[in-house]
């Protein structure tokens, strides 16, 4: 979806139509969630301080984010897709993979599909759509973001090596900043570069992930399209308007999050066995606080151990961003129940 | 203050207790055993505050006095020095140690004996007898089923409930459980206590091997073991255990014997296969025939093996953690187990075929699901 957030706004609220608008924060504080079009063309992008935005756009508009608006619309989108593939796999509220090898209107063109799809989405959502079609989910991603806004583009495998070797390495969809970075200290700045690196090197630097960098230059990415993707962590978060100033203010923000993620939690109900503290300060640097069980941690546990965690090391104020989470989850509601140790149920335990 | 001990007599009993000493305790201080001499006897204590353990022994000396000694320092020198009597002279002002010997003279930093801990001691506590042979075995038969995990700390330990006729050890890791009962100790009070996991440990690696007696008192908060010249306090943990009885199922009617070794044996092997992870064995009775087998699908690793069994029920397919298998049979000393199963999901038992005299065991296990059950 093009500007997902900021066109729910416009579509809901005409007056809005054309102005450079910014859901998020506001002029003072936090993030740009989404910039609307009008907002793009001067330079604000979603993840960019609003302090920034707000500069570079004077008359940027900030709308305070309707989460359950822009799933309703999600969901809406989402059905659309069900009516060619139950293979779909979201990437968020907004951008969806869908494998229509095989599809339910009998379609051998993937172009033709997803110019349906798309004019069925403007015609019963009212909003802009752009798609990417390949043969691989990383370059159907890559693809999407060719004819943006409203439009879609092709990556045909013959072509897709070319295509790659030219692409900034920046573009590359899972090469985020930091990794472009690091991948730039080694003189790779696109595709081409990447490909004279061999599998060792990329793995030795990169790890795990090098195998993957070193098989998507070449067009290469076997990942299936999983309509159920498994979830691996839930978190809540918050950017204060103010920064935290003292353990008091602190632990009273932490205990607002920890009841947003216990909700959270009892809506997903994943069980999990770590927790993690994110503290950013207010020259954005991040500090994660971990500690892991052996069971899973109980929702009653969480503060308890999120203030553990907060002592185990000086807080340096001002605080800017709280983050707790829960990750290595157990049994997630969506995984197979097969291979799972049983646990003994003991009463109000 | 002065007074010459055998060097090797001294090092027997710190070995004895030095097991309470923690690397990093919460105050200095406890990085020392604490020697207090009276009338010719020299008692040591060491102590983290959770678990204490002292013993005494006799020495040569002329007047009475208290000092810390760094217990690291002091068990590291005694265990390189060859037998002899050494003579410890302390400087009551600086807190310094000299150890002689016939090799030579060692000087160490001691500590104020003031500032050492005090340890706590009984009142009104109640008071129940054994043999150092019952209490290791309860100890031996349940400790591995403890959990470490800190978030229930009523797990970290072995539940212990006395009553007139019995006394019943209780540990669970919310995978399995085990129920240890002896009839032969018992209290004419009723009580339940929850002993930590390293209180039970120092005592299994103390517990003298030729049969002495026992006494433990305990009172809400601390329990009190008494054994030979050693004595050892533990705090209780002072948490609700869980309610173990409703969990154990008494429909349990799918019944198989077997031989015990053989059985165990087997389950080491295929366990070798199993998944790192899960380490989940199949095991398919079918008539009287138990098919034990494994595979690991990320290696393409597979094994099966057949073992022969007495079986009383319908065949079945049911999935264990082959680690939690093979550590409960290891546990049990009868030639032969009777492993009594109602359904894939539920949980399964373990018991000895023939009760040893006096004790009562029962070995509860959860399952690990099969991918063609659910």
């Amino acid at each position: 979806m093009d500007a997902f957030y900021a066109s729910v706004e416009q579509l809901d609220n005409p007056e809005l139509k054309g102005k450079a608008l910014a859901v998020g924060g506001n002029k003072e504080r936090g993030v740009v969630a989404a910039a609307s079009y009008e907002a793009r063309r001067f330079g604000v992008r979603s993840a960019m301080s609003s302090k920034l935005a707000a500069l570079k756009c004077p008359e940027l508009i900030f709308i305070k984010p309707r989460f359950d608006r822009y799933k309703e619309i999600s969901q809406q989108i989402r059905a659309i897709f069900f009516d060619y593939t139950d293979l779909v796999e979201p990437l968020s509220l907004d951008e969806a993979f869908l494998d229509v090898t095989i599809n339910k209107v009998g379609n051998p063109s993937a172009t033709i599909i997803a110019q349906d799809i798309r004019r069925r989405i403007k015609e019963e959502v009212g909003l802009n759509a752009s798609a990417g079609i390949s043969y691989n989910k990383f370059l159907a991603k890559i693809a999407s973001d060719l004819n943006k806004p409203n439009g879609q583009a092709v990556i045909h495998p013959s072509k897709a090596e070319a295509f790659l070797e030219k692409l900034p390495i920046e573009k590359f969809f899972g090469i985020g900043e930091k990794t472009a970075e690091k991948m730039k200290r080694f003189g790779i700045y696109n595709g081409l570069d990447l490909k004279q690196f061999s599998l060792q090197f990329l793995t030795k630097q990169f790890g795990k992930t090098g195998i993957h960098y070193y098989n998507i230059v070449r067009g290469i990415h076997m990942s299936e399209v999983k309509p159920n993707r498994i979830r691996k962590s839930l978190s809540a978060e918050n950017t204060f308007d103010h920064d935290l100033k003292d353990r008091k203010n602190l632990l009273e923000a932490l205990i607002k999050i920890v009841d947003e993620l216990k909700l959270r939690i009892a809506r997903t109900k994943v069980e999990g066995r770590t927790l993690t503290l994110k503290i950013k300060y207010n020259d954005f640097t991040v500090q994660t606080r971990s500690k892991s069980y052996d069971q899973t941690i109980r929702v009653e546990q969480l503060l308890e151990i999120v203030e553990t965690l907060l002592d185990q090391a000086p807080v340096i104020f001002p605080v800017r961003l709280l983050g707790v989470g829960i990750s290595n989850l157990n049994n997630p509601p969506n995984m197979p129940e097969e291979n799972k140790q049983l646990k003994i149920e003991y009463k109000n335990f | 203050m002065k007074f010459i001990v055998s060097s090797s007599a001294l090092l027997k009993q710190l070995s004895a207790i030095n097991g309470v000493v923690t690397t990093n305790p919460v105050v200095p201080i406890l990085e020392n055993f604490l020697f207090e001499i009276k009338e010719g006897k020299l008692t040591i204590t060491a102590s983290d505050l959770q678990t204490s353990m002292m013993t005494e022994i006799d020495v040569e000396a002329k007047e009475d006095g208290n000092i810390a000694v760094p217990a690291k320092i002091l068990m590291e020198t005694l265990k390189n020095l060859p037998e002899q009597p050494v003579t410890f002279s302390i400087d009551r002002d600086t807190y310094s140690i000299e150890i002689s010997s016939d090799n030579g003279r060692y000087k160490l930093a001691g500590e104020n004996a003031t500032d050492f801990p005090k340890i706590p001691t009984v009142t009104n506590a109640t008071a129940v007898d054994m043999s150092s042979e019952v209490l290791s075995n309860a100890i031996n038969n349940t400790i591995f089923a403890t959990s470490n995990d800190e978030l229930r700390p009523a797990m970290t330990g072995v539940y212990v409930n006395l009553s007139a006729t019995n006394a019943t050890f209780v540990a669970t890791d919310g995978h399995r459980l085990i129920r240890y009962r002896r009839v032969d100790i018992a209290s004419p009070d009723a009580a339940s206590i929850i002993i930590p996991r390293k209180a039970l440990n120092l005592l299994k690696s103390t517990l003298p091997s030729d049969n002495v007696p026992v006494t433990v008192e305990f009172n809400s908060s601390n329990a009190y073991f008494n054994f030979s010249n050693i004595k050892m306090i533990c705090r209780l943990i002072d948490e609700r255990f869980p309610d173990y009885e409703n969990v154990i199922p008494v429909d349990n009617n799918n019944n198989m014997t077997i031989d015990r070794l053989e059985f165990m044996g087997s389950m080491k092997r295929i366990a070798i296969y199993a998944n790192k992870t899960t380490h989940q064995v199949r095991l398919k009775l079918a008539g009287s025939e138990l098919q034990i087998s494994a595979e690991d699908l990320d290696f393409s690793n597979e094994a099966n093996e057949r073992l022969s069994c007495e079986h009383d029920g319908e065949d079945i397919e049911i999935g264990f953690n082959a680690k939690f298998l093979v550590e409960m049979l290891n546990n049990i000393s009868a030639k032969e187990v009777t492993l009594k199963f109602s359904a894939p999901n539920r949980a399964g038992l373990i018991v000895p075929s023939d009760k040893g005299e006096n004790e009562d065991i029962l070995m509860l296990v959860m399952p690990v699901m099969l991918n063609n059950y659910v």
